[in-house]
This record gives C-alpha cells, structure tokens and sequence, in this order.
C-alpha cells in the first residue's frame, strides 16, 4: 500500500513536470507585446501600463525553462500584471464563491440522480425508464453556455424572479439572514444549471451499476429467500451500486475548487474560473500559469484519491 | 358426446399425418435452410432498429445533416457573410397642430430614418429566421455553421480514434516497456486541464492574429477562419489517451485466445496481426466510443466558439452565434438569434448520443432483447 503510494506521487511529479513544460511552451510563443496592448486596451482613455508592469512582463517572457521550475517548486507565481496582487492571493480570495457554487451542485446532484437512476433500473425498460432516460439525455446534450442564457433570459430578463449577474448588491446593505438570502438569490441560476448538466451523467452511472448488482446471484437468493422488494433493492443492491459511486464522488474534490468558467462567465460570478478567463482574454500570464497548474496539481489529487477510495471501500480491491 | 370425440380423433389422426409428411420434407431439406439464419450484422442492425431511440436519434442526426449540407443549395438567397444592405427606411409622422386666424391648421410632418443595411430585422419571408446585429441571414448562418461543427467533430473524432489505435495497439500487443512509456504518457496527458490549456492556446492563436507582420505560420494559424482547425489539432493530442486505454485493454485479453496463437502458427507480420486480427474485434467498443465522442466534441467546439476562442466572426458557428445573447437587449428580444444554433446544437449532440447509446446495447453479446 505504501510502495503503491509511493509509486504514485513519484509519477505525479513527472506529471506536474509535463503540464507545466506545455505551459512553458506555449507561453514563450506567445508574442511579447499582446499582454500590453491588451492591457492598454482594457484601461482604454485611462492610464498606460506603468514601468513596473512593463518590467514584470518583460521578464515573464524571458524566463528560462529552468527559472519557471523554480518557481513553481517555491510557489511563486508572481503577481498578476493586471490586479497587482499575488496570483496566490487572486486564486484564494476567488475559490470560495466557486466552490459553494459547486460543493452545493454536487449535494444537489448527488441526491437528484440516485433515486433517478435507482427507479429506472429497477423499472428497466418501462416507460419510467424511458422517460427518465430521454430526460436525462436531453441534460448532457445542452451546452452550459446556452441553457444558461435561457435560465437567464427566462427567469431573470422576462420573469424578473433573480438577479441575472454578478453577486453585486449582496455585501452592500443587509446583515444577517437577509444576507445570506440576498447571497443565495444571485446563486440559484449558476446552481441550477450546473445541476441540470451534471445530473445526466451521474443519474447514468447509477442505473448502469444497479443494473449490474440486480442480475447478480446474491440478489436472486436474497429475493428466493422471500425478502421483500424494499429490502432486497435498498439494503443489498444500493450498498454494491455505492462502491463506484464514493470513487467517483473523490475523484470530484478537484473540481469543487477549480470553478466552472463557462457558467461563471454567463452568469458574472466573480469565481476562480471567471478571472482565469480575464486573464486568458489579456494575456496576464501569471495567473495563467498560476491557474492551470493549480487545476493539474487538483486533478493529480483527484486520481490518486480516487483509486484509494477504491480499495478503502471495497475490500476486494488490492493496490499493488 | 362420443361423436365429438371421434371427430376429435380424426382431427388428431389428421394432424399427425400432416406432421409426418413436413417431416419427412424437412429431412429432404438441408437444415440451414430451415432454420433462418443471420449473420452478427443483421443481428446487431435488427435489435438496433428495434430500440426506438435509437430510431430518434437516427432521424434527428438526418435531419441535421440534410439541414447543413443541402440546405445552402436550396436556400441560396443569402451567404453566410452576405450584409443585407438593403437599405431600412423607418417612416415616422409627428402631427403639429396650430391656430392661424381662428382656423386650426394640422402639419404633418414625415420623418424619414434610413438605416444603411437591414440589421436585426425580425422574422420575414425574405428573412424566416431574422438578421443579426452586423445584417448577416440567421438562417443561412445557421446551415454554414452547422457545416463547420459538423465537418471538425469528425475530423477530430477521426484523428483521435486513429491516434488511440495504434498507440493503444502496439502498447497491447507489445506489453513491457513500451507499454509502460505509452501508458505514462498517457497518463500526463489525462491529468492536464484540457479545457484551460485550450483557452491559453487560443489566446496564442488571438495574439498571432493581432501582429502586425506575422510569418507565415503565424499568419495562417491567427486566421480567423482557420485557427479552429489548429485548435482542434491541438485538442486531439490531449485527447486519445482514452481511446489508447480502451484498446489496449481489449487486445490485452485479445491477444491469449487461441485464434491468435494459429495467427502465430501461420507466421503473419505483427502489423498483420495487430491490425487485421485484433483490431476488428475491438470496433464494437471503438464504434461505440466513436459516437458519443462525435457529441461532445462538437459540445466542445461550441463552447470555445462561444468564449471567442473558435471560429471568430465574420465567420458563423453555432457557438459564436449564441455569443450574440451576452448582450442583455438581444437576450430579451431577439430570440431568433440566438435560439435556433442553440436547439441545432441539442439536436445534433442528442442525436449522436441516442445512435451511440443505441449501437452499445445492440453490440453487447450479452443483451438478448
């Protein structure tokens, strides 16, 4: 078990190494004066980049390959060249809106699609599964950037029921529950379609394991031995049905803090994925750099806790 | 009573005879021709057709693809960077009303607005689909950049798929340390943030576009109507890794059954082996695997599109058509916009995902529906 550990951090390393040597490369080919010019363009009228942010640019685009590694072992990834602070600081002052947004998705998501993908299995091929099915496939076929607008234009621009962008006003006047509510009321859209896209491929899974776990021979003894139906499904099946469910569910931390950049941009929350988004649009390198290798380092966490998992809940599984 | 029962009898003794004598023809008759035969194909495209959803999807993908490819000959009014400068004109009146010597005089004033082309016209048999803000044809924009989401899915799809089986099957077939080497790569690849990555290359691919003397290569990948092409290339290497792990794991049982030992027997090159004895026994799963990736690459050309990062305008795609309701005013009253690529774009990832879904159960030996 540790050897296998062991086995998996060394190979996370050279993975860190490969991301961030792509990044390099495509960085470095980036024209030097795009980051400026864009930076001139987005203070249109107003004032023009300052020496410093000059300097720091330039030597963004002169570092050696050598220099970056430096820098992403100390974890320092230099200031942004447009908000003048850390890129750390930017990734810690956006990730909490990202993640309530997500963390509250995946409870919602989670406690959608398993009833959903419990009652089509065990109704297999009845005209319950079918329209659950059909559902659910209309969810994963909807691009986030246009079921978005229509949640926007319906129930922000045409009914009027929420605000439409922004986490604006929240933080201004009201204190306490009024604002927690007032915080909640500019999150339902962004949820929600996070919701609706996700359950699909979740509501899937779970009628695809269950299935599985009711053809198997414990199930039919446990029905042989005239348990009721309730019983057989909840308390043998789902248990079986959880295993690759829980891995799946640790193999989601990452993108609990990684922030959705299409759904943040749509709906103007001020989230991780939408100033990475800014930043890719003016070239701040910096939080570019500092982003993307956040989300791999994310997503190594991801894997390897996912496969742990696997042998923590079924003990079947060995690592080796 | 006992008359029935004799005509019961007779029906029986007839029946029995009746028996006998296809038997006996039947003994005549070779057995295959008794017994209907079919071949695993018809097998497969007779429990497809059977699902009706599958049906759906087939219908739906037809209909897409009949809108995209031979829609532009029938419509032909419009291109899809045609301005309709028709000029607008907008007649206004204002009344005025005064009193000159005890009688009331009423002047009418008419106003005249020329707009210089035919923007954000509404629905019309000239237009059935409206103008956009630069005056472009929605609907013929509609059929080109269906073409383009279309033509790059498969492309993409291709590429990966041809990438995926032969780095998977030379690191099935050949196991040990060029397994290991394409397996971790394989791993790399999966671990990076695909999406990210593709918005900081396409930045690069905006920055190129932006200089003002690029060399050649930079001036063809900034192109506005090429660059999707040199992102979706750039998508396909991050992207086989999947395919690589599908068949390699197929050909690693593939590779101990029997019939592969008589390949060994009969001295065939390992080319010949890899890709004429075990590659065919994976495409089930490839076919599969195939059609729902056609889906989400085209979900994922659109999302880039979308985020200005695709095709750019002038240019039309689904994705950057749908860009157009981030303006509030378009999103409330110009539905026609942005509505029609949004519901081309479901219709079309439905369809695939209905098709693949579709082909997988009909594929499975095990399902006997």
């Amino acid at each position: 078990m540790l050897k296998y550990i062991l086995k998996r951090l060394l190979l996370s390393v050279l993975i860190l190494f490969g991301v961030s040597l792509i990044l390099f490369i495509l960085i470095q080919n980036m024209p030097s004066s795009f980051a400026e010019n864009k930076i001139n363009e987005m203070n249109a009228g107003g004032a023009i980049v300052d020496q410093a942010t000059k300097d720091a640019i330039m030597e963004m685009y002169d570092m050696s390959y050598g220099e970056w590694l430096r820098r992403i072992v100390t974890l320092d990834f230099g200031e942004s060249f447009t908000q003048s602070m850390p890129v750390l600081d930017v990734i810690k002052r956006d990730m909490f809106v990202s993640f309530l947004v997500a963390a509250i998705a995946t409870i919602f998501e989670f406690m959608i699609a398993i009833p959903l993908g419990i009652t089509a299995a065990t109704h297999q091929y009845s005209f319950r599964d079918y329209f659950v099915t059909v559902l659910v496939m209309i969810g994963i076929s909807l691009p986030a950037f246009f079921f978005g607008q229509v949640l926007k234009g319906v129930f922000a621009v045409e009914l009027g029921w929420l605000p439409s962008s922004g986490l604006g006003d929240a933080t201004q006047s009201a204190t306490g529950i009024a604002y927690v509510l007032e915080y909640v009321r500019y999150l339902v859209l962004p949820i929600a379609t996070v919701v609706i896209l996700s359950i699909g491929g979740r509501m899937r899974m779970t009628r695809t394991n269950m299935l599985e776990v009711l053809n198997s021979d414990y199930i039919r003894t446990a029905r042989a031995k005239g348990l009721k139906e309730r019983v057989v499904i909840y308390k043998h099946a789902f248990r079986n049905t959880m295993i690759p469910l829980v891995t799946s569910l640790a193999g989601l931390l990452p993108s609990l803090f990684s922030g959705a950049i299409i759904t943040e941009q749509i709906f103007d929350l001020p989230g991780i994925g939408n100033t990475a988004y800014k930043a890719m649009i003016v070239g701040d390198v910096p939080v570019i750099m500092g982003y993307n290798m956040f989300l791999a380092l994310l997503s190594i966490i991801g894997v390897l806790l996912a496969d742990l998992m696997y042998a923590v809940v079924d003990p079947r599984v060995k690592l080796k | 009573m006992k008359e029935r029962n004799e005509m019961n009898e007779a029906a029986a003794v007839e029946d029995i005879e009746a028996v006998e004598a296809r038997g006996a023809e039947e003994l005549e008759t070779p057995l295959d021709r008794n017994v209907r035969l079919m071949s695993p194909t018809r097998m497969v495209l007779r429990r497809f057709f059977r699902s009706k959803l599958s049906v759906v999807g087939l219908i739906m993908l037809l209909a897409v693809f009949l809108f995209c490819f031979v829609g532009p000959l029938i419509w032909t009014q419009w291109g899809e960077i045609e301005v309709d400068d028709t000029p607008m004109v907008e007649y206004s009146t204002k009344t005025y009303e005064y009193t000159l010597d005890g009688k009331t005089h009423t002047v009418y004033q008419v106003i005249e607005k020329i707009e210089k082309e035919n923007a954000l016209a509404p629905m019309s048999a000239e237009h059935p689909l409206g103008t956009d803000k630069t005056g472009y044809d929605v609907l013929a924009r509609l059929m080109y950049g269906g073409q383009i989401s279309l033509m790059i899915g498969f492309l993409s799809v291709f590429i990966i798929t041809l990438l995926g089986v032969i780095l998977g099957g030379i690191a099935g077939y050949f196991g040990g340390i060029v397994d290991n080497v394409i397996m971790r790569i394989c791993d790399v690849l999966m671990c990076i943030p695909g999406f990210p990555i593709m918005l900081v290359f396409g930045t690069v691919l905006t920055a190129f576009g932006e200089l003002e003397n690029p060399n050649a290569i930079q001036a063809l990948m900034g192109d506005s109507r090429y660059r999707i092409y040199f992102l979706m290339a750039f998508l396909t290497l991050f992207s086989w890794p999947g395919t690589a792990r599908l068949v390699r794991g197929q050909i690693l049982s593939l590779r101990e059954q029997e019939y592969m030992v008589a390949a060994e027997a009969m001295g065939y090159s390992t080319a010949r082996k890899i890709f004429k004895h075990l590659v065919p026994n994976v495409m089930p799963q490839l076919i599969v695997s195939m059609t729902l990736s056609l889906g989400s690459m085209i979900l994922y050309e659109a999302s880039l599109s979308f985020l200005n990062m695709g095709v750019q305008p002038p240019y039309a795609a689904w994705g950057t058509m749908i860009n157009a309701a981030s303006d509030l005013n378009i999103l409330e009253n110009y539905i026609n916009i942005w509505a029609p690529p949004g519901i081309c774009i479901v219709i079309a990832v439905l369809g695939f995902n209905f098709v693949g879904d579709g082909l997988r159960d009909a594929l499975d030996p095990k399902s006997r529906r």
